[in-house]
């Protein structure tokens, strides 16, 4: 098999099938990608494509779960709990040499090994706020969006916690181990890539999951 | 914490980066923006699912707080009007 082929596998979350995007050879060592949450895993879902064929060119099995009730999950967002989220990391991180966050991804990588890379973590309560911002001004509820009240309520107080090595954009004021130019595409109104923000992550994730020690 | 801006034209430079980056719009059309530019209502890309990242994006840059009450269509009526706004946030 090509390492750019992409396959849909399942995991198991609570019972329910759920499904995972794998990219590259099921035997290379794999990381798992925790995607951005609600809107920002949407304009997301390019660049972290991107992302893992590069990543799985260089010897990787890149897996990216849709978590319960988003993406192509059966299940109903609404009724999802934070809990059902954290569990979801942790059956689908199945023996994964390292995880991978985005933004909001970033909330659910806590216990998941030492080895954890984290691109733009953002606190939960800054997602729960865009969250209100965007149902207030489309005046239409969040963007659509009608997470359950626990959901809500335990973004609100979830951060990033424990040991990471931490990428942030250019134009990010916050603390990081490296610092790459590109544009904040979770944000954007109309989805775009940047083959050079998946560039320059890629090869950091390459650098990085080779000091990840086998499990 | 990061420290908080205290210069006006880092403002109206971090101001212009957010809108060409949130709203992908090209530089040099940001550049050119002056203080009676029409924003909201005017540019096809600044809609109101556009309003809630942008200001999302200036907090987390300018290290501000927007609340729910600041926000109104005449503060995003113009860059003018925008740049206002930051400048008062950021500066206070």
């Amino acid at each position: 098999m090509t390492a750019s082929g992409l396959h849909y596998d399942r995991y198991q979350v609570a019972g329910r099938d759920e499904w995972i995007m794998r990219i590259g050879d099921p035997a290379a060592p794999s990381l798992l990608f925790l995607p951005p949450l609600f809107e920002e895993m949407n304009r997301t879902r390019a660049f972290l494509a991107a992302v893992m064929r590069r990543v799985a060119a260089a010897g990787y099995c890149c897996r990216l779960p849709d978590l319960p009730g988003t993406g192509e999950s059966e299940r109903a967002l609404d009724e999802m709990r934070w809990q059902d989220w954290r569990d979801a990391a942790r059956t689908a991180v199945d023996g994964a040499r390292g995880v991978v966050g985005v933004r909001g991804g970033c909330l659910l990588d806590q216990g998941l090994g030492p080895c954890i890379w984290r691109l733009a973590p953002v606190e939960g309560a800054s997602l729960v706020r865009d969250l209100e911002r965007t149902g207030l001004v489309a005046e239409g509820g969040g963007a659509g969006y009608t997470p359950s009240a626990n959901l809500l309520e335990s973004l609100r107080t979830a951060s990033p916690a424990g040991d990471a090595r931490t990428v942030r954009l250019a134009s990010d004021r916050g603390e990081a181990d490296l610092k790459l130019d590109g544009p904040p595409l979770w944000r954007r109104s109309e989805p775009q890539n940047s083959s050079q923000l998946s560039d320059a992550a890629a090869s950091d994730i390459v650098e990085w999951a080779g000091t990840c020690a086998a499990s | 914490m990061v420290a908080a801006l205290n210069d006006d034209s880092e403002v109206d430079a971090t101001l212009r980066a957010v809108l060409v980056d949130v709203l992908g719009l090209p530089e040099a059309q940001v550049a050119g923006f002056d203080e009676a530019t029409p924003l909201f209502g005017a540019l096809p890309e600044f809609d109101s699912m556009a309003v809630a990242g942008l200001l999302t994006e200036l907090e987390e840059r300018l290290g501000i707080l927007i609340e729910d009450h600041d926000v109104s269509a005449d503060m995003l009526e113009t860059y003018g009007s925008l740049l206002t706004f930051a400048r008062a946030k950021a500066l206070q």
